[in-house]
Protein backbone atom coordinates (compact mmCIF):
# COMPACT_ATOMS: atom_id res chain seq x y z
CA UNK A 1 0.00 0.00 0.00
CA UNK A 2 2.85 2.38 0.80
CA UNK A 3 4.22 1.98 -2.69
CA UNK A 4 0.82 2.63 -4.24
CA UNK A 5 0.15 5.59 -1.97
CA UNK A 6 3.51 6.94 -3.08
CA UNK A 7 2.23 7.04 -6.66
CA UNK A 8 -0.74 9.25 -5.82
CA UNK A 9 -0.72 13.01 -5.58
CA UNK A 10 -2.79 14.86 -2.98
CA UNK A 11 -6.37 15.23 -4.22
CA UNK A 12 -5.87 12.83 -7.14
CA UNK A 13 -9.18 11.25 -8.18
CA UNK A 14 -8.65 7.53 -8.65
CA UNK A 15 -10.72 4.86 -10.38
CA UNK A 16 -9.70 1.29 -9.51
CA UNK A 17 -9.87 -1.37 -12.25
CA UNK A 18 -9.38 -5.11 -11.79
CA UNK A 19 -9.25 -8.08 -14.17
CA UNK A 20 -11.60 -11.04 -13.96
CA UNK A 21 -9.16 -13.48 -15.55
CA UNK A 22 -5.56 -13.91 -14.35
CA UNK A 23 -5.64 -11.25 -11.62
CA UNK A 24 -8.84 -12.81 -10.26
CA UNK A 25 -7.22 -16.27 -10.34
CA UNK A 26 -4.26 -14.92 -8.41
CA UNK A 27 -6.51 -13.07 -5.99
CA UNK A 28 -4.71 -9.85 -6.88
CA UNK A 29 -7.41 -8.07 -8.85
CA UNK A 30 -10.69 -9.92 -8.88
CA UNK A 31 -13.97 -8.43 -7.64
CA UNK A 32 -13.30 -8.87 -3.87
CA UNK A 33 -9.74 -7.55 -4.18
CA UNK A 34 -10.66 -4.57 -6.30
CA UNK A 35 -13.44 -3.60 -3.90
CA UNK A 36 -11.05 -4.01 -1.01
CA UNK A 37 -8.44 -1.84 -2.68
CA UNK A 38 -11.01 0.91 -3.23
CA UNK A 39 -11.91 0.76 0.49
CA UNK A 40 -8.26 0.80 1.55
CA UNK A 41 -7.60 3.88 -0.54
CA UNK A 42 -10.70 5.58 0.89
CA UNK A 43 -9.58 4.82 4.42
CA UNK A 44 -6.34 6.62 3.57
CA UNK A 45 -8.29 9.66 2.38
CA UNK A 46 -7.83 9.05 -1.32
CA UNK A 47 -10.64 10.37 -3.49
CA UNK A 48 -11.89 7.13 -5.07
CA UNK A 49 -14.39 7.98 -7.80
CA UNK A 50 -15.28 4.37 -8.47
CA UNK A 51 -14.12 0.84 -9.15
CA UNK A 52 -14.97 -2.04 -11.44
CA UNK A 53 -13.89 -5.43 -12.76
CA UNK A 54 -15.13 -5.56 -16.36
CA UNK A 55 -17.52 -8.46 -16.99
CA UNK A 56 -18.66 -10.95 -18.34
CA UNK A 57 -17.20 -13.41 -15.88
CA UNK A 58 -13.69 -14.62 -16.62
CA UNK A 59 -12.94 -12.11 -19.33
CA UNK A 60 -9.43 -10.67 -19.53
CA UNK A 61 -8.95 -6.96 -18.97
CA UNK A 62 -6.64 -7.02 -21.98
CA UNK A 63 -9.57 -7.53 -24.36
CA UNK A 64 -9.70 -3.91 -25.48
CA UNK A 65 -13.13 -3.85 -27.09
CA UNK A 66 -14.80 -5.11 -23.95
CA UNK A 67 -12.87 -2.88 -21.58
CA UNK A 68 -13.61 0.08 -23.81
CA UNK A 69 -17.35 -0.65 -23.69
CA UNK A 70 -17.42 -1.17 -19.92
CA UNK A 71 -15.40 1.91 -19.07
CA UNK A 72 -16.83 4.06 -21.83
CA UNK A 73 -20.49 3.22 -21.29
CA UNK A 74 -21.33 1.55 -17.96
CA UNK A 75 -18.90 3.66 -15.95
CA UNK A 76 -18.69 6.65 -18.26
CA UNK A 77 -19.45 9.25 -15.54
CA UNK A 78 -16.87 8.04 -13.02
CA UNK A 79 -14.24 7.46 -15.68
CA UNK A 80 -14.71 11.04 -16.89
CA UNK A 81 -14.09 12.35 -13.39
CA UNK A 82 -11.03 10.21 -12.77
CA UNK A 83 -7.52 11.72 -12.88
CA UNK A 84 -6.02 8.25 -12.95
CA UNK A 85 -6.65 4.54 -12.91
CA UNK A 86 -5.12 2.16 -10.43
CA UNK A 87 -4.98 -1.12 -12.34
CA UNK A 88 -4.88 -4.45 -10.57
CA UNK A 89 -3.73 -6.54 -13.52
CA UNK A 90 -0.65 -7.19 -15.63
CA UNK A 91 1.04 -4.72 -17.93
CA UNK A 92 -1.07 -5.95 -20.82
CA UNK A 93 -4.22 -5.04 -18.86
CA UNK A 94 -2.80 -1.69 -17.81
CA UNK A 95 -2.05 -0.75 -21.35
CA UNK A 96 -5.56 -1.74 -22.37
CA UNK A 97 -6.94 0.72 -19.83
CA UNK A 98 -4.68 3.40 -21.31
CA UNK A 99 -6.06 2.60 -24.76
CA UNK A 100 -9.64 2.32 -23.55
CA UNK A 101 -9.48 5.74 -21.93
CA UNK A 102 -7.63 7.48 -24.77
CA UNK A 103 -4.35 7.70 -22.94
CA UNK A 104 -5.60 7.87 -19.37
CA UNK A 105 -2.99 7.92 -16.59
CA UNK A 106 -2.50 4.44 -15.17
CA UNK A 107 -0.78 3.26 -12.00
CA UNK A 108 0.34 -0.32 -11.62
CA UNK A 109 -1.32 -2.02 -8.71
CA UNK A 110 0.50 -5.30 -9.21
CA UNK A 111 4.00 -6.53 -9.99
CA UNK A 112 3.41 -8.79 -12.96
CA UNK A 113 5.60 -11.83 -12.91
CA UNK A 114 4.74 -14.23 -15.71
CA UNK A 115 2.11 -15.97 -17.77
CA UNK A 116 1.62 -19.38 -16.28
CA UNK A 117 -0.34 -22.56 -16.06
CA UNK A 118 -2.93 -22.76 -13.32
CA UNK A 119 -1.93 -26.20 -12.09
CA UNK A 120 -4.28 -26.02 -9.14
CA UNK A 121 -6.26 -23.11 -7.74
CA UNK A 122 -3.39 -22.32 -5.39
CA UNK A 123 -0.43 -22.94 -7.57
CA UNK A 124 0.50 -21.31 -10.84
CA UNK A 125 3.84 -21.84 -12.51
CA UNK A 126 5.61 -21.23 -15.79
CA UNK A 127 6.21 -23.74 -18.49
CA UNK A 128 6.70 -21.40 -21.43
CA UNK A 129 8.97 -18.43 -22.03
CA UNK A 130 7.20 -17.24 -25.14
CA UNK A 131 10.45 -17.33 -27.07
CA UNK A 132 8.94 -17.91 -30.48
CA UNK A 133 11.16 -20.91 -31.36
CA UNK A 134 9.57 -23.93 -29.83
CA UNK A 135 11.86 -26.96 -29.51
CA UNK A 136 9.86 -28.99 -27.05
CA UNK A 137 9.25 -31.58 -29.73
CA UNK A 138 12.86 -32.64 -29.01
CA UNK A 139 12.73 -32.37 -25.25
CA UNK A 140 9.69 -34.47 -24.46
CA UNK A 141 7.37 -31.49 -24.32
CA UNK A 142 9.36 -29.80 -21.56
CA UNK A 143 10.86 -26.40 -22.26
CA UNK A 144 14.54 -26.05 -21.30
CA UNK A 145 14.43 -22.26 -21.73
CA UNK A 146 11.87 -22.14 -18.92
CA UNK A 147 12.78 -25.09 -16.75
CA UNK A 148 16.57 -24.75 -16.81
CA UNK A 149 17.89 -21.86 -14.71
CA UNK A 150 20.51 -21.23 -17.36
CA UNK A 151 18.15 -21.88 -20.28
CA UNK A 152 20.64 -24.35 -21.72
CA UNK A 153 19.61 -25.89 -25.00
CA UNK A 154 22.26 -28.60 -24.79
CA UNK A 155 22.02 -29.51 -21.15
CA UNK A 156 22.60 -30.45 -18.41
CA UNK A 157 25.36 -28.46 -16.75
CA UNK A 158 27.47 -30.00 -14.00
CA UNK A 159 25.63 -28.31 -11.20
CA UNK A 160 22.66 -30.59 -10.58
CA UNK A 161 22.68 -32.55 -7.34
CA UNK A 162 20.18 -35.34 -6.68
CA UNK A 163 18.15 -34.08 -9.61
CA UNK A 164 17.90 -30.58 -8.14
CA UNK A 165 19.19 -27.36 -9.66
CA UNK A 166 22.36 -25.68 -8.36
CA UNK A 167 20.57 -22.36 -7.91
CA UNK A 168 17.92 -23.76 -5.59
CA UNK A 169 18.07 -27.25 -4.16
CA UNK A 170 14.28 -27.39 -3.85
CA UNK A 171 13.85 -26.91 -7.58
CA UNK A 172 14.09 -29.71 -10.13
CA UNK A 173 16.91 -29.63 -12.64
CA UNK A 174 15.16 -28.92 -15.93
CA UNK A 175 17.43 -31.25 -17.84
CA UNK A 176 16.93 -34.05 -15.33
CA UNK A 177 13.19 -33.72 -16.04
CA UNK A 178 13.84 -33.74 -19.79
CA UNK A 179 16.16 -36.77 -19.51
CA UNK A 180 13.61 -38.72 -17.45
CA UNK A 181 10.79 -37.80 -19.82
CA UNK A 182 12.70 -38.69 -23.00
CA UNK A 183 13.65 -42.02 -21.45
CA UNK A 184 10.02 -42.70 -20.57
CA UNK A 185 8.97 -41.85 -24.11
CA UNK A 186 11.69 -44.03 -25.61
CA UNK A 187 13.22 -40.96 -27.30
CA UNK A 188 16.49 -40.55 -25.43
CA UNK A 189 18.40 -40.40 -28.71
CA UNK A 190 16.96 -36.93 -29.25
CA UNK A 191 19.06 -35.70 -26.35
CA UNK A 192 22.19 -36.52 -28.36
CA UNK A 193 21.24 -34.09 -31.13
CA UNK A 194 23.02 -30.72 -31.22
CA UNK A 195 20.71 -27.75 -30.72
CA UNK A 196 21.72 -24.47 -32.39
CA UNK A 197 21.99 -21.26 -30.36
CA UNK A 198 18.79 -19.33 -29.84
CA UNK A 199 17.65 -16.64 -32.24
CA UNK A 200 17.33 -13.91 -29.63
CA UNK A 201 16.03 -11.36 -32.09
CA UNK A 202 12.73 -13.24 -31.92
CA UNK A 203 12.49 -12.59 -28.20
CA UNK A 204 13.37 -8.90 -28.19
CA UNK A 205 10.31 -6.96 -27.13
CA UNK A 206 7.83 -5.61 -27.96
CA UNK A 207 6.46 -8.07 -30.50
CA UNK A 208 3.21 -8.19 -32.36
CA UNK A 209 0.90 -10.53 -34.19
CA UNK A 210 -1.25 -9.24 -37.03
CA UNK A 211 -4.09 -11.57 -37.98
CA UNK A 212 -5.45 -11.41 -41.52
CA UNK A 213 -7.65 -13.60 -43.69
CA UNK A 214 -6.07 -17.05 -43.71
CA UNK A 215 -2.76 -15.76 -42.44
CA UNK A 216 -0.95 -14.14 -39.55
CA UNK A 217 2.21 -12.06 -39.40
CA UNK A 218 4.52 -12.21 -36.40
CA UNK A 219 6.75 -9.19 -36.09
CA UNK A 220 9.85 -8.95 -33.95
CA UNK A 221 13.35 -7.53 -34.24
CA UNK A 222 14.13 -10.74 -36.08
CA UNK A 223 11.90 -9.64 -38.92
CA UNK A 224 8.46 -10.59 -40.13
CA UNK A 225 7.27 -14.15 -40.17
CA UNK A 226 4.10 -14.84 -42.12
CA UNK A 227 2.20 -18.03 -41.56
CA UNK A 228 -0.73 -19.20 -43.62
CA UNK A 229 -3.66 -21.29 -42.49
CA UNK A 230 -3.97 -22.63 -46.04
CA UNK A 231 -1.38 -25.21 -46.87
CA UNK B 1 51.20 -26.64 -31.04
CA UNK B 2 51.40 -25.79 -27.38
CA UNK B 3 52.92 -28.02 -24.73
CA UNK B 4 49.54 -29.33 -23.54
CA UNK B 5 48.33 -30.31 -27.00
CA UNK B 6 51.76 -31.83 -27.73
CA UNK B 7 51.85 -33.86 -24.54
CA UNK B 8 48.33 -35.20 -24.95
CA UNK B 9 49.02 -36.12 -28.55
CA UNK B 10 52.17 -37.98 -27.62
CA UNK B 11 50.30 -39.96 -24.99
CA UNK B 12 52.43 -38.66 -22.13
CA UNK B 13 50.66 -38.49 -18.75
CA UNK B 14 49.87 -34.84 -18.21
CA UNK B 15 49.66 -32.74 -15.03
CA UNK B 16 47.82 -29.41 -15.08
CA UNK B 17 47.40 -26.90 -12.28
CA UNK B 18 45.08 -24.02 -11.54
CA UNK B 19 45.13 -20.49 -10.15
CA UNK B 20 42.34 -18.10 -9.32
CA UNK B 21 42.55 -14.36 -10.12
CA UNK B 22 42.12 -11.95 -7.21
CA UNK B 23 39.26 -9.64 -6.39
CA UNK B 24 41.39 -6.58 -6.90
CA UNK B 25 43.37 -4.67 -9.46
CA UNK B 26 46.84 -6.17 -8.91
CA UNK B 27 48.10 -9.50 -10.26
CA UNK B 28 51.30 -9.95 -8.24
CA UNK B 29 49.90 -12.48 -5.74
CA UNK B 30 48.23 -14.51 -8.42
CA UNK B 31 51.41 -14.60 -10.53
CA UNK B 32 53.40 -15.71 -7.48
CA UNK B 33 51.01 -18.68 -7.15
CA UNK B 34 51.66 -19.46 -10.80
CA UNK B 35 55.43 -19.38 -10.23
CA UNK B 36 55.05 -22.09 -7.59
CA UNK B 37 53.73 -24.32 -10.33
CA UNK B 38 56.50 -23.58 -12.85
CA UNK B 39 58.19 -26.77 -13.93
CA UNK B 40 55.65 -28.86 -12.02
CA UNK B 41 52.78 -28.78 -14.49
CA UNK B 42 52.39 -28.65 -18.26
CA UNK B 43 49.73 -25.94 -18.21
CA UNK B 44 47.96 -23.75 -15.67
CA UNK B 45 44.19 -23.19 -15.74
CA UNK B 46 43.05 -19.67 -14.92
CA UNK B 47 39.47 -19.61 -13.66
CA UNK B 48 36.80 -17.27 -15.10
CA UNK B 49 34.83 -15.59 -12.30
CA UNK B 50 34.58 -18.94 -10.55
CA UNK B 51 31.49 -19.37 -8.38
CA UNK B 52 30.12 -16.22 -10.05
CA UNK B 53 32.32 -14.06 -7.83
CA UNK B 54 33.54 -10.90 -9.53
CA UNK B 55 37.32 -10.87 -9.96
CA UNK B 56 40.01 -9.85 -12.41
CA UNK B 57 39.50 -11.62 -15.73
CA UNK B 58 41.10 -14.83 -16.83
CA UNK B 59 42.23 -13.23 -20.08
CA UNK B 60 44.48 -10.69 -18.33
CA UNK B 61 46.11 -13.33 -16.15
CA UNK B 62 46.59 -15.74 -19.05
CA UNK B 63 48.28 -12.99 -21.08
CA UNK B 64 50.75 -12.36 -18.25
CA UNK B 65 51.47 -16.08 -17.94
CA UNK B 66 52.31 -16.24 -21.63
CA UNK B 67 54.72 -13.31 -21.19
CA UNK B 68 56.45 -15.27 -18.47
CA UNK B 69 56.80 -18.40 -20.56
CA UNK B 70 54.11 -20.31 -18.65
CA UNK B 71 51.33 -22.03 -20.58
CA UNK B 72 47.81 -21.10 -19.54
CA UNK B 73 44.44 -22.76 -20.04
CA UNK B 74 42.01 -19.89 -20.55
CA UNK B 75 38.74 -20.80 -18.84
CA UNK B 76 35.81 -19.17 -20.58
CA UNK B 77 32.29 -19.30 -19.12
CA UNK B 78 29.00 -18.73 -20.93
CA UNK B 79 27.43 -17.01 -17.97
CA UNK B 80 28.56 -13.42 -18.54
CA UNK B 81 29.16 -12.86 -22.24
CA UNK B 82 26.97 -13.09 -25.33
CA UNK B 83 28.17 -14.73 -28.57
CA UNK B 84 29.73 -11.48 -29.80
CA UNK B 85 31.84 -11.07 -26.69
CA UNK B 86 32.71 -14.77 -26.50
CA UNK B 87 33.99 -14.91 -30.07
CA UNK B 88 35.82 -11.65 -29.51
CA UNK B 89 37.50 -12.96 -26.36
CA UNK B 90 38.52 -16.13 -28.19
CA UNK B 91 40.20 -14.08 -30.90
CA UNK B 92 41.73 -11.81 -28.26
CA UNK B 93 43.13 -14.83 -26.46
CA UNK B 94 44.76 -16.15 -29.62
CA UNK B 95 46.18 -12.73 -30.42
CA UNK B 96 47.73 -12.63 -26.93
CA UNK B 97 49.45 -15.97 -27.46
CA UNK B 98 46.94 -18.07 -25.56
CA UNK B 99 46.19 -21.38 -27.19
CA UNK B 100 44.26 -23.56 -24.74
CA UNK B 101 40.66 -22.72 -23.88
CA UNK B 102 38.34 -24.55 -21.50
CA UNK B 103 34.71 -23.95 -22.52
CA UNK B 104 32.36 -24.10 -19.56
CA UNK B 105 28.78 -23.15 -18.74
CA UNK B 106 29.57 -21.17 -15.58
CA UNK B 107 28.00 -21.13 -12.14
CA UNK B 108 24.73 -19.19 -11.98
CA UNK B 109 25.00 -15.56 -10.71
CA UNK B 110 22.60 -16.36 -7.90
CA UNK B 111 25.41 -18.43 -6.30
CA UNK B 112 27.90 -15.61 -6.37
CA UNK B 113 28.36 -12.17 -4.92
CA UNK B 114 26.32 -10.16 -7.44
CA UNK B 115 23.04 -12.01 -7.31
CA UNK B 116 21.15 -9.31 -9.20
CA UNK B 117 23.36 -9.59 -12.25
CA UNK B 118 21.74 -10.61 -15.52
CA UNK B 119 22.65 -14.18 -16.44
CA UNK B 120 23.65 -14.25 -20.11
CA UNK B 121 24.07 -17.90 -21.25
CA UNK B 122 23.58 -16.79 -24.86
CA UNK B 123 25.54 -19.92 -25.74
CA UNK B 124 25.90 -23.12 -23.77
CA UNK B 125 29.22 -24.94 -23.48
CA UNK B 126 28.52 -27.16 -26.50
CA UNK B 127 27.68 -24.18 -28.68
CA UNK B 128 30.79 -22.38 -27.41
CA UNK B 129 32.93 -25.35 -28.45
CA UNK B 130 31.29 -25.19 -31.86
CA UNK B 131 32.12 -21.48 -32.00
CA UNK B 132 35.80 -22.27 -31.35
CA UNK B 133 35.79 -24.85 -34.14
CA UNK B 134 34.13 -22.40 -36.48
CA UNK B 135 36.66 -19.66 -35.71
CA UNK B 136 39.49 -22.15 -36.20
CA UNK B 137 38.00 -22.82 -39.64
CA UNK B 138 38.25 -19.13 -40.48
CA UNK B 139 34.60 -18.13 -40.04
CA UNK B 140 32.59 -16.44 -37.35
CA UNK B 141 29.29 -17.83 -36.07
CA UNK B 142 27.31 -15.76 -38.55
CA UNK B 143 29.26 -17.17 -41.47
CA UNK B 144 31.52 -14.22 -42.18
CA UNK B 145 35.15 -14.74 -43.20
CA UNK B 146 37.83 -13.91 -40.64
CA UNK B 147 40.88 -12.01 -41.89
CA UNK B 148 43.12 -14.44 -40.04
CA UNK B 149 42.14 -17.55 -38.17
CA UNK B 150 43.12 -18.80 -34.72
CA UNK B 151 44.25 -22.32 -33.89
CA UNK B 152 42.71 -22.74 -30.45
CA UNK B 153 42.96 -26.02 -28.58
CA UNK B 154 39.58 -26.46 -26.92
CA UNK B 155 38.69 -28.49 -23.89
CA UNK B 156 35.59 -29.03 -21.79
CA UNK B 157 34.51 -30.34 -18.41
CA UNK B 158 32.68 -33.49 -17.40
CA UNK B 159 31.43 -34.64 -13.99
CA UNK B 160 32.19 -38.33 -13.46
CA UNK B 161 30.48 -38.26 -10.06
CA UNK B 162 27.12 -37.00 -11.35
CA UNK B 163 24.04 -39.07 -10.52
CA UNK B 164 22.73 -40.09 -13.00
CA UNK B 165 25.90 -40.08 -15.07
CA UNK B 166 24.30 -40.91 -18.43
CA UNK B 167 23.36 -37.29 -19.26
CA UNK B 168 27.01 -36.35 -18.67
CA UNK B 169 28.14 -38.98 -21.15
CA UNK B 170 25.53 -37.93 -23.70
CA UNK B 171 26.71 -34.33 -23.41
CA UNK B 172 30.37 -35.41 -23.45
CA UNK B 173 29.79 -36.98 -26.86
CA UNK B 174 28.11 -33.77 -28.07
CA UNK B 175 31.07 -31.76 -26.82
CA UNK B 176 33.49 -33.96 -28.76
CA UNK B 177 31.40 -33.62 -31.90
CA UNK B 178 31.44 -29.86 -31.37
CA UNK B 179 35.23 -29.82 -31.11
CA UNK B 180 36.40 -30.67 -27.60
CA UNK B 181 39.95 -32.07 -27.79
CA UNK B 182 40.38 -32.83 -24.09
CA UNK B 183 38.41 -33.01 -20.87
CA UNK B 184 39.20 -31.97 -17.34
CA UNK B 185 36.89 -33.51 -14.78
CA UNK B 186 35.28 -32.39 -11.54
CA UNK B 187 37.23 -33.67 -8.53
CA UNK B 188 37.52 -37.43 -8.09
CA UNK B 189 37.67 -39.05 -4.65
CA UNK B 190 36.27 -42.46 -5.45
CA UNK B 191 38.48 -44.46 -7.81
CA UNK B 192 35.83 -47.20 -8.26
CA UNK B 193 33.19 -44.78 -9.41
CA UNK B 194 35.72 -43.07 -11.66
CA UNK B 195 36.61 -46.43 -13.19
CA UNK B 196 32.97 -47.13 -14.01
CA UNK B 197 32.72 -43.72 -15.65
CA UNK B 198 35.92 -44.19 -17.65
CA UNK B 199 34.72 -47.60 -18.89
CA UNK B 200 32.26 -45.64 -21.01
CA UNK B 201 34.07 -42.33 -21.46
CA UNK B 202 37.36 -43.73 -22.72
CA UNK B 203 35.57 -45.28 -25.68
CA UNK B 204 34.83 -41.77 -26.94
CA UNK B 205 38.51 -41.46 -27.80
CA UNK B 206 39.38 -38.08 -26.28
CA UNK B 207 41.93 -37.56 -23.47
CA UNK B 208 40.48 -37.24 -19.97
CA UNK B 209 42.44 -35.38 -17.27
CA UNK B 210 41.01 -36.29 -13.86
CA UNK B 211 40.41 -33.49 -11.39
CA UNK B 212 41.85 -33.38 -7.89
CA UNK B 213 40.98 -30.80 -5.26
CA UNK B 214 43.45 -30.86 -2.34
CA UNK B 215 41.50 -31.76 0.79
CA UNK B 216 42.31 -29.17 3.43
CA UNK B 217 40.26 -30.73 6.18
CA UNK B 218 37.07 -32.31 7.43
CA UNK B 219 35.13 -29.04 7.18
CA UNK B 220 36.02 -28.64 3.54
CA UNK B 221 35.13 -32.25 2.73
CA UNK B 222 31.75 -31.96 4.41
CA UNK B 223 31.08 -28.63 2.73
CA UNK B 224 31.82 -30.07 -0.70
CA UNK B 225 29.68 -33.14 -0.05
CA UNK B 226 26.75 -30.95 0.91
CA UNK B 227 27.15 -28.19 -1.63
CA UNK B 228 29.24 -29.07 -4.65
CA UNK B 229 27.52 -31.16 -7.29
CA UNK B 230 29.29 -34.27 -8.48
CA UNK B 231 31.83 -34.39 -5.64
CA UNK B 232 31.65 -37.10 -3.00
CA UNK B 233 34.36 -37.42 -0.38
CA UNK B 234 33.81 -40.88 1.12
CA UNK B 235 33.18 -41.22 4.87
CA UNK B 236 36.33 -43.31 5.28
CA UNK B 237 38.40 -40.40 3.97
CA UNK B 238 36.64 -37.95 6.27
CA UNK B 239 37.36 -40.22 9.25
CA UNK B 240 40.97 -40.45 8.16
CA UNK B 241 41.26 -36.67 8.23
CA UNK B 242 39.39 -36.46 11.49
CA UNK B 243 41.98 -38.76 13.12
CA UNK B 244 44.81 -36.55 11.89
CA UNK B 245 46.49 -34.09 14.25
CA UNK B 246 46.14 -30.44 13.31
CA UNK B 247 49.85 -30.00 12.63
CA UNK B 248 49.82 -32.97 10.24
CA UNK B 249 46.92 -31.66 8.12
CA UNK B 250 49.04 -30.67 5.15
CA UNK B 251 50.97 -33.91 5.24
CA UNK B 252 47.70 -35.87 5.27
CA UNK B 253 46.38 -33.77 2.37
CA UNK B 254 49.44 -34.68 0.32
CA UNK B 255 49.11 -38.34 1.29
CA UNK B 256 45.45 -38.58 0.30
CA UNK B 257 45.95 -36.72 -2.96
CA UNK B 258 48.92 -38.84 -3.95
CA UNK B 259 47.08 -42.05 -3.07
CA UNK B 260 44.06 -41.19 -5.20
CA UNK B 261 46.29 -40.14 -8.08
CA UNK B 262 48.20 -43.42 -7.98
CA UNK B 263 44.92 -45.32 -8.06
CA UNK B 264 43.36 -43.49 -10.98
CA UNK B 265 46.50 -42.85 -13.04
CA UNK B 266 46.09 -46.06 -15.11
CA UNK B 267 42.54 -45.03 -16.00
CA UNK B 268 43.11 -41.61 -17.55
CA UNK B 269 45.48 -39.37 -19.49
CA UNK B 270 46.37 -36.85 -16.80
CA UNK B 271 45.65 -35.15 -13.51
CA UNK B 272 44.30 -31.64 -13.01
CA UNK B 273 45.28 -30.32 -9.57
CA UNK B 274 43.16 -27.56 -8.02
CA UNK B 275 45.18 -26.35 -5.01
CA UNK B 276 42.72 -23.67 -3.78
CA UNK B 277 45.49 -21.73 -2.09
CA UNK B 278 47.78 -24.63 -1.18
CA UNK B 279 49.92 -24.31 -4.32
CA UNK B 280 53.01 -25.03 -2.21
CA UNK B 281 51.89 -28.64 -1.76
CA UNK B 282 51.71 -29.37 -5.48
CA UNK B 283 55.40 -30.36 -5.95
CA UNK B 284 55.15 -32.82 -3.01
CA UNK B 285 51.95 -34.34 -4.31
CA UNK B 286 53.45 -34.82 -7.75
CA UNK B 287 56.50 -36.41 -6.19
CA UNK B 288 54.59 -38.74 -3.89
CA UNK B 289 52.19 -39.74 -6.63
CA UNK B 290 55.10 -40.82 -8.79
CA UNK B 291 54.19 -38.54 -11.63
CA UNK B 292 56.77 -37.75 -14.29
CA UNK B 293 57.93 -34.11 -14.31
CA UNK B 294 56.41 -31.46 -16.58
Amino acid sequence: MDEIMGYLRPGEKVFVVGCDNCAAKCHSGGIPETEQMAKRLESRDVNVVGWCVPQPKGISLCKLSNTQTVLGEEYAEQVKQADSFLVLACGQGMHTVMDATDGGMVHPGCDTIFGGETVTDDFITEYCSLCGECIVEYTGGLCPVTLCAKSLLNGPCGGAKDGKCEVDRTRDCGWQLIYDRLKALGRLSQMADYVEPKNNSRSSRPRSLKIGAGEATFRSLGGELKVSSES
Amino acid sequence: MGRLADALKSGAFVVTGEIGPPKGADLQGCLRDAETLRGQVTAINVTDLQSAIMRIGSLAVCARLVERGLEPVFQLACRDRNRLALQSDLLSAWALGIENVLCITGDHPVLGDHIEAKPVYDLDSVQLLKAVSTLNDGLDMAGHDLETRPGLFAGAVVTPGAEPVEPQLIKMKKKIEAGACFFQTQAVYEPDRFERFMDQAQALGVPVIAGMVILKGVGMARFMNANVAGITVPDSMISEMQDTRREDRKKKAVEISARIIRQIKPLCQGIHIMPLGWEDLVPEIIQEAGLASG
